[in-house]
C-alpha cells in the first residue's frame, strides 16, 4: 500500500554546499539526481527516506568536458544530453546507444548517469557501457575526492564503492580511438523496458588480430560484469568463426544468471553468448 | 417536391467527429478522482492473507487508535451475505467460520478520513485463517483433470454436439490432436477501479464511478444490502478505459464501499491504486484446450472433438457464461458435421477471472486457428486455401444448428485480406527455420479467420428486451434539443458519438442539438450492459427507433399547431409541410416543452420471433448476428537472440453498417493491439503465495508505440438489416484472432510449432533448443 510521508529536501545551489550537507549525519540525505528511480521506489513501498539532498542540476556535475584522450562526463548529465551530444557519440558510441534505450523520452530527460551508476541495478542500462572504457568514477568529499575504477565500483548487488559522505560527481572515460564498440539490448519489449540481458563491448583489430577487448554484460550477475574469461581467450587471437564460436560457448558457461519475473536463466545464459557472438561478429 | 429540399447529409457512414473529445483532450472532463464529496471517508479493503483456509477471526489491533475509523465485516453486512452473479455462492465480505477462497479475497473495510489512515489502519487489522492447501493454478486443475477427472472439481459444464462424433472419426482418413494453452490477461485500463457510495436520508444509496453496467450493481446487491433495486442507485463518471474490466467487478466494489458507507453514515469512496488493481481485480480466464480433429485426404473435416477449460478462480461470477462464448466459437467458423465441444470452469484458489473483450472468444480461436493452420500443414496444403475450402458460408449449419444468414461478409473479409496482404507471395518467403537467400532474420506470415457471435448468447436479447428513449429537452445553452436515455455507456469506445450520429439521422436534426448525458439509473432505462459487442447493434437499434418514435411525435403535433392537420415532415432541423411555411424544430420543441410537459420517443428491443435457443441443450441460434473478420501478421524473429518483431497486420472485417468508420478503425487498432500484447508480452502468473507475481506495470508488460506494427484496416459491410441502421458487433472482433495469426506466423518463421501463449523469446528459444546452451 502506498503511503505518502513527508520527505525534507534540500536543494543546495553548488556542489561545496551539497558536500558540506553530506558531510554531516545529521543533514545528511539521500541522494536525489533526477528521481526516476526513487520516486518509483518510494511509491512501491521502500521505506520513505526523511531527508534527501537534490543533485539536479548543480553546475559543477551537469556538463561534458572533452579532454585529449577522454570524456569527463559530469554525474548530474541525463540521458538525453548523451543521446544528443555528438562528442558522446564519436568517443563512446556504445554509452551513447545505451542512454537511448533507458525507459523512454521523459525517464531519458529527468534520469542522470550518475543515478544510473549509484542505484547499482544490475539491469542500469549505462552500466556494461562504461564498464567497457576501462574508466572511472569520480568521487567527492569534504576531504577531497578520490577515483574508483568502474570495474570496482559495483561490489555487490545494489552495492557501490561509496562513503554516505561522498557524492558521484563525474565519470572519466577514455574515448574509444580506433576501437570499435557495440551495444545491444535485450528488452522485454522495445521501448519502457528492463533489459533482460545486454552487452557492451570495446574492440580494438589491428593487423587482423584482437589488440584489445573488453566486453561487459547487464542484467545476468548481480552486478554489471566484465568477461574476463573470454577476454583473455579473445585477445591477441584472429577472430575467425571457430573463435567466435569458442567466444560464444564460453561466455555462456561463464554466467550464472537468475530465472526472474523478466526471463529465465536459461534464456539469459543463451543470450549471453549470442551477445557475445554480436559483438564479435563482422568486427 | 422532395426535389426543392435541400439534399440531407446522412451522419450514419461518416467520420462524424467525436463528441467527448474536447472534454478529454483539454481536460475538463471530471472523472471520479476529479470530484469533491463533503464528508468523505476512503475506503481500503481489508484482504485475507492466504489464499485458502477457514476465516477465525478478523481483530483490529487494540494499540492502534481506532478514533473516527470504522471498520466493517461480515456481520456488518444488513441482510444475506451472498452477492448474485450467476450463481449465489460468493459472500460480499467472508464470515468467520467460513472458507476463504482466494489470496486478497475481502473480509472487511477500514474507512478513514484520508487514504493514507485509511491503509494504516487496514495494515492493523489481524486477520486469522487455519489454512488449507490450495490449488493455485490451471496447470494443477487439467492435471486432476486428465488424471482423475471424478477430483476435478468445475463449477460449471456445458456441452454443443452436433451429429455423431463417433461416425466423423470413422469417417476420417486421418486425426490431428493437440493441446493449446493461454494466461491471464489484465485489462489495464488507464482509469483504476474506483466509485464512492453515498448513503441517503431514506436509506437507499447512490453509488458513482467508473462502472461499465451501472444497472448490474441495482440488481445484484439486493441480498446484502437488504434494499429493493429501486433504493440502489447507480451513476456513471465518465470511464478511463474499461475492456470488460468494469462490467462485473464493480458490483463487489458498491458492496464493499456500500457496508462501510452505511455503517459510518458517510459517503465512502474505494479507488484503487495500480498495484492493487491488478493484484485483486479479474482477469481473462486462462484457457486449455484440447482438438481432436478428423480429416479426409481432399481436407474436409469430418469430426471436431474440443475440450475446453478455462480457469475461473475462485467463484463462478460471470464465468459460465464466458465458458459458453467461447464453445460457441470453438467450431463456428468451418463446415463440419460432426461435432462435440465440452465445456467446463475450473475453480482455482485466485482471484475469480471475469470480463474482458473477447470473452471467452479469444481463448477459443487461439486454439481452432492454431489447429487448422496444424491440419493444412498436414495436409500439404496452404492455410490460405484450406481456409478458402473449409470456411463456413451463409445456409452451412452451425455447431448449434444455427443457419447461417446472408448477412455475411466471412468470405470476403478472408479473401480481400489475403489480397491486399499478398498473403500467397508472402508464404512462399517465409524462413521455415531456415535463413533465405537475403534474410537477416526469420521471416513468417500467418493468417487467422473467425466470427464473432454479437451481442447476447442464444435468446439473451429476445428474453431482456433492452429499453430506450429519446426526448425534448433543454439543453445546456438552455435551448431545445433531445436527450438520448440509455444505460449504455461510454468508456472510450465512441458510443456517445455513434449514438449521436444515429439519433441525429433519425429524426433530421443538427446533432450539435443531441445530447447524450451519463447513465444514471434513476434516469434512463434499462437498455442492458455495455457489453458483448451488442451496443451499436441493439441499443444503436433502441435509439433509432425511439428517435423515429419522438420524431412522428414532434411531427404531429407541428402538423396540428402550424399546418392545419396537413402532414408535417422533420428535416434539416425544420419541420415541413406540403404548402406551408416551414417551422424551425426549436419553435416546436418549446411549444411541446411548455404545453405536453416535453416529448419522449421509446423503443424496447425485439429478436425476429423464429429465433429458437434452447439453454439446456445448447441447440438453435445461438446468436442473432454474426461479424467476420480475417487477419494476416507478419513478423520477423532475430536469430541472433529470438526476439519477435510484428511488421504488418492487415485485418478485414465485416462489423455490418459502419456507423462511424474512423473511430471503427480506431478501435480495431486498439483490440489488435490488445491481442499483439495477449500474443507475445502480457504474461502473469500466480505465484506460490497466491499473488500475481506480474503486479506492476514495470513487470506486466503491454506495447508501446514501438511494439506496434503497421495496420492495414479494411471493413467489408454486410448489415444486420433487422436492425437498423444495420451494424453486427464490433467492439471485441479484433481482440479475437490476432493471437493465432501470430503463432501461425512464428510457425511459419522457426518451423515449430508454439502451442502456448504469449509466445516470449525465451519460448522460441526452448523450442529452437530443448537441450539448454549452444547456438542454432
Amino acid at each position: 500500500m502506498k503511503t505518502t510521508e513527508h520527505i525534507d529536501i534540500r536543494c543546495p545551489r553548488t556542489l561545496a554546499e551539497a558536500l558540506r550537507l553530506q558531510a554531516d549525519e545529521r543533514t545528511r540525505g539521500t541522494l536525489l539526481a533526477g528521481g526516476t528511480d526513487l520516486m518509483v521506489q518510494w511509491a512501491s513501498g521502500v521505506p520513505t527516506p526523511v531527508r534527501a539532498t537534490s543533485v539536479w542540476n548543480l553546475p559543477e556535475i551537469s556538463a561534458i568536458e572533452v579532454c585529449a584522450d577522454c570524456l569527463e562526463i559530469g554525474a548530474g548529465v541525463t540521458h538525453a544530453f548523451l543521446v544528443d551530444c555528438t562528442q558522446v557519440h564519436r568517443h563512446l558510441p556504445a554509452l551513447a546507444a545505451a542512454a537511448a534505450t533507458v525507459g523512454a523520452a521523459q525517464i531519458q530527460a529527468r534520469g542522470t548517469l550518475g543515478g544510473n551508476a549509484a542505484n547499482a541495478s544490475p539491469a542500469g542500462d549505462t552500466a556494461p557501457a562504461l564498464l567497457v572504457t576501462g574508466g572511472s568514477v569520480v568521487l567527492a568529499s569534504v576531504s577531497g575526492t578520490r577515483e574508483v575504477p568502474l570495474d570496482r565500483f559495483w561490489t555487490a548487488y545494489r552495492r557501490i564503492d561509496a562513503r554516505p559522505d561522498e557524492i558521484i560527481v563525474a565519470f572519466r572515460l577514455p574515448k574509444k580511438g580506433k576501437a570499435q564498440e557495440r551495444f545491444r539490448k535485450i528488452g522485454t519489449r522495445r521501448a519502457q523496458a528492463i533489459s533482460k540481458v545486454m552487452a557492451a563491448s570495446r574492440i580494438l583489430v589491428e593487423k587482423g588480430r584482437i589488440q584489445s577487448v573488453a566486453i561487459a554484460l547487464g542484467s545476468i550477475a548481480p552486478t554489471p560484469v566484465r568477461l574476463s574469461e573470454v577476454e583473455a581467450l579473445l585477445a591477441g587471437q584472429k577472430p575467425t568463426p571457430a573463435l567466435i564460436d569458442e567466444a560464444e560457448k564460453l561466455a555462456q558457461a561463464s554466467v550464472r544468471p537468475i530465472a526472474d519475473i523478466r526471463s529465465t536463466a536459461e534464456y539469459r545464459r543463451w543470450a549471453s553468448g549470442r551477445l557475445v557472438r554480436a559483438a564479435l561478429e563482422n568486427l | 417536391m422532395a426535389k426543392s429540399l435541400p439534399r440531407i447529409r446522412r451522419l450514419v457512414g461518416q467520420p462524424f467527429p467525436r463528441v467527448d473529445a474536447d472534454g478529454k483532450a483539454r481536460g475538463t472532463t471530471r472523472y471520479l478522482a476529479d470530484r469533491h464529496y463533503p464528508g468523505l471517508r476512503h475506503g481500503v479493503v481489508v484482504r485475507s492473507p492466504v489464499p485458502r483456509g477457514i476465516l477465525k477471526a478478523v481483530v483490529p489491533d487494540p494499540d492502534f487508535d481506532w478514533t473516527g475509523i470504522v471498520l466493517a465485516t461480515a456481520k456488518d453486512i444488513p441482510g444475506i451475505n451472498v452477492v448474485h452473479m450467476h450463481d449465489r455462492t460468493m459472500p460480499l465480505l467472508a464470515e468467520i467460520g467460513g472458507e476463504i477462497r482466494y489470496r486478497g479475497e475481502p473480509v472487511g473495510v477500514v474507512a478513514a478520513k484520508t487514504p493514507e489512515l485509511a491503509a494504516a489502519a487496514a495494515a492493523r487489522v489481524r486477520v486469522e485463517v487455519d489454512e488449507l492447501p490450495p490449488l493455485l493454478t490451471l496447470q494443477e486443475a487439467v492435471a486432476t483433470f486428465k488424471s482423475a477427472p471424478a477430483r476435478f472439481d468445475s463449477m460449471k459444464n456445458q456441452d454443443i454436439v452436433k451429429g455423431d462424433l463417433a461416425h466423423g472419426f470413422a469417417a476420417a482418413d486421418e486425426i490431428l490432436e493437440a493441446e493449446y494453452w493461454a494466461g491471464h490477461q489484465e485489462q489495464l485500463y488507464l482509469e483504476n477501479q474506483g466509485l464512492v457510495v453515498v448513503p441517503q436520508k431514506d436509506g437507499s444509496i447512490l453509488a458513482e464511478g467508473s462502472i461499465q453496467c451501472p444497472y448490474f450493481p441495482v440488481h445484484e446487491l439486493n441480498d446484502p444490502l437488504k434494499l429493493p433495486p429501486e433504493k440502489i442507485r447507480v451513476r456513471q463518471t465518465p470511464i478511463g478505459g474499461a475492456f470488460g474490466g468494469k462490467e462485473e467487478y464493480p458490483t463487489m466494489l458498491v458492496g464493499y464501499a456500500a457496508v462501510a458507507a452505511l455503517k459510518s453514515g458517510r459517503p465512502v469512496k474505494i479507488a484503487y491504486e495500480r498495484h492493487e488493481d491488478i493484484l485483486f481485480t479479474p482477469k481473462r480466464h486462462p484457457v486449455w484446450s484440447r482438438y481432436k480433429v478428423g480429416f479426409k485426404k481432399d481436407g474436409t473435416l469430418t469430426a471436431i472433438e474440443c475440450d475446453f477449460i478455462l480457469d475461473g478462480g475462485a467463484y463462478l461470477t460471470i464465468s459460465d457464461v464466458v465458458m459458453f462464448r467461447g464453445i460457441l466459437h470453438c467450431a463456428v467458423a468451418y463446415r463440419c458435421d460432426h461435432v462435440t465441444i465440452r465445456g467446463k470452469v475450473a475453480r482455482t484458489h485466485s482471484v475469480p477471472c471475469g470480463a474482458f473483450r473477447g470473452f471467452g472468444a479469444p481463448q477459443a480461436i487461439w486454439g481452432i486457428e492454431s489447429h487448422v493452420d496444424a491440419i493444412a500443414a498436414r495436409l500439404g496444403k496452404t492455410p490460405d486455401a484450406y481456409r478458402l475450402q473449409i470456411h463456413a458460408r451463409p445456409g452451412d449449419r452451425t455447431p448449434t444448428g444455427q443457419i447461417l444468414s446472408k448477412e455475411n461478409g466471412a468470405t470476403d473479409c478472408l479473401r480481400l485480406a489475403l489480397r491486399r496482404a499478398d498473403f500467397a507471395r508472402k508464404l512462399k518467403q517465409c524462413s521455415r527455420g531456415r535463413l533465405l537467400k537475403g534474410q537477416k532474420k526469420y521471416y513468417g506470415v500467418g493468417l487467422s479467420f473467425f466470427a464473432h457471435g454479437a451481442a447476447f448468447t442464444g435468446d439473451g436479447e429476445a428474453k431482456f428486451k433492452a429499453k430506450g428513449r429519446v426526448e425534448l429537452a433543454l439543453l445546456d445553452d438552455g435551448r431545445p434539443g433531445v436527450d438520448i436515455r440509455v444505460s449504455s455507456t461510454e468508456m472510450g469506445q465512441g458510443v456517445h458519438t455513434v449514438f449521436t450520429q444515429i439519433a441525429a439521422d433519425a429524426l433530421d436534426l443538427d446533432p450539435a442539438r443531441i445530447r447524450f448525458p451519463l447513465a444514471d439509473t434513476a434516469l434512463v432505462p434499462n437498455s442492458g450492459p455495455t457489453v458483448a459487442s451488442r451496443t451499436t447493434m441493439v441499443v444503436g437499434n433502441v435509439v433509432h427507433r425511439a428517435a423515429l418514435d419522438l420524431k412522428s411525435q414532434i411531427e404531429a403535433f407541428a402538423a396540428l399547431r402550424h399546418f392545419r392537420g396537413a402532414a408535417a415532415r422533420l428535416r434539416g432541423s425544420r419541420l415541413v409541410a406540403q404548402g406551408g411555411k416551414s417551422v424551425p424544430f426549436a419553435k416546436v420543441a418549446r411549444e411541446m416543452l411548455a404545453e405536453l410537459g416535453g416529448a419522449s420517443g421509446f423503443f424496447q428491443f425485439e429478436l425476429p420471433a423464429d429465433i429458437r435457443w434452447d439453454q439446456t441443450t445448447f441447440k438453435g441460434d445461438s446468436y442473432p448476428g454474426y461479424s467476420w473478420s480475417a487477419n494476416v501478421a507478419e513478423i520477423e524473429i532475430d536469430p541472433l537472440t529470438c526476439e519477435i518483431a510484428v511488421k504488418r497486420v492487415c485485418a478485414v472485417l465485416d462489423i455490418g453498417r459502419v456507423v462511424n468508420p474512423v473511430t471503427a478503425a480506431g478501435q480495431v487498432e486498439g483490440g489488435l493491439t490488445q491481442a499483439l500484447g495477449y500474443a507475445l508480452l502480457e504474461k502473469i502468473g500466480t505465484g506460490p503465495n497466491g499473488l500475481y507475481d506480474a503486479a506492476r506495470l514495470q513487470t506486466y508488460i503491454i506495447p508501446t508505440a514501438l511494439d506496434v506494427p503497421e495496420f492495414d484496416v479494411k471493413f467489408v459491410e454486410y448489415p444486420y438489416s433487422f436492425a437498423p441502421p444495420g451494424a453486427k458487433g464490433l467492439g471485441e472482433l479484433p481482440m479475437d484472432g490476432l493471437a493465432p495469426a501470430i503463432a501461425n506466423a512464428v510457425a511459419a518463421a522457426i518451423g515449430v510449432r508454439l502451442r502456448r501463449l504469449p509466445i516470449t523469446p525465451e519460448a522460441i528459444h526452448a523450442a529452437l533448443h530443448p537441450v539448454s546452451g549452444g547456438a542454432p
